[in-house]
């Protein structure tokens, strides 16, 4: 009995693999990305934001290789939808200043309220998680970053 | 004779404090009540929109608030000391959040149905917000 179940479980999932979502492209050369368009952001707000956030935040998502495998894909394509929906750094110079101002106090209240990076993110990717040190530098740059706009 | 003309002058006089009283009140109607000089820029609440947010918002949005979330998110009593570029996302979001009818959030709403923000009022207040998040833009 358990073994019959097991063998069908088995090709449920085995079939499950053909009808997998298409995940999110990726792209690598973003001429509106935030990085590539401002140099003078501090060199460990950089690595913070490419190594915590531009995963689902960005274009250049590094998929790893069980993001293929259903059912988890279809949780990741969904994430990252979501998540490039909601803000996209790839995207960040075709927001007028007052959605970037808007998008740069809203990163101040996820970090704060550790909402981001996600907790299913960071069980997977140890290193994107942050440091309070790491939060009080991103938080106190997002602040400084949204005043240079408005000098 | 000099008692009539000394009533005349009184109620002339009477008649002149209370003209000047009316036209004050109308031209107080939409003055600011709160101005804050801050980095050249002002961050003004009139008081018809301070009313709105006093029966909507202010709640929520207040130092004292007991909703942690809302606190956190927007805090009235702050708004006048915040750094500019902060002030301006939070006055966009308001923009936003209100233009959507995202704001009061719909929980609230069935519980306090008179917090609901009328059409008039909901326009009123999210076009102050654009307004005022707008002119801190210098191009």
């Amino acid at each position: 009995m358990i073994k019959k179940l097991t063998i069908l479980l088995l090709i449920g999932f085995l079939i499950l693999q053909f009808f997998g979502p298409e995940l999110p492209e990726v792209i690598n050369k973003n001429p509106k990305d935030l990085i590539t368009n401002n140099p003078d952001i501090p060199e460990d707000i950089k690595t913070i934001l490419q190594v915590s956030c531009y995963d689902c935040h960005s274009n250049e998502t590094t998929y790893p290789w069980y993001s293929n495998i259903a059912p988890v894909s279809f949780l990741v394509a969904r994430d990252i939808n979501h998540a490039r929906d909601d803000l996209n750094f790839s995207n960040w110079e075709d927001m007028n200043k007052l959605d970037k101002a808007s998008a740069l106090d809203e990163i101040t209240d996820v970090i704060i309220d550790d909402e981001m990076p996600m907790a299913i993110y960071t069980a997977m990717h140890r290193g994107a998680s942050l440091s309070d040190q790491q939060k009080e530098l991103l938080v106190s740059w997002t602040e400084e970053f949204s005043d240079q706009m408005f000098d | 004779m000099k008692l009539q003309i000394t009533m005349k002058n009184l109620s002339l006089l009477l008649s002149i404090t209370l003209s000047v009283i009316i036209l004050m009140s109308f031209t107080n109607k939409n003055k600011a009540v709160k101005t804050y000089e801050l980095s050249e820029v002002n961050y003004t609440v009139p008081n018809d929109i301070q009313e709105i947010i006093n029966n909507s918002c202010y709640g929520c949005h207040n130092s004292d608030s007991k909703s942690k979330k809302g606190k956190m998110k927007l805090n009235f009593d702050k708004m006048s000391t915040m750094k500019v570029g902060k002030r301006v996302g939070k006055l966009n979001k308001i923009h936003g959040v209100v233009e959507e009818n995202d704001m009061p959030p719909k929980k609230f709403l069935k519980k306090y149905p008179e917090k609901a923000l009328n059409e008039e009022d909901s326009k009123k207040l999210a076009s102050w917000a654009i307004e005022m998040a707008s002119q801190y833009i210098n191009e």
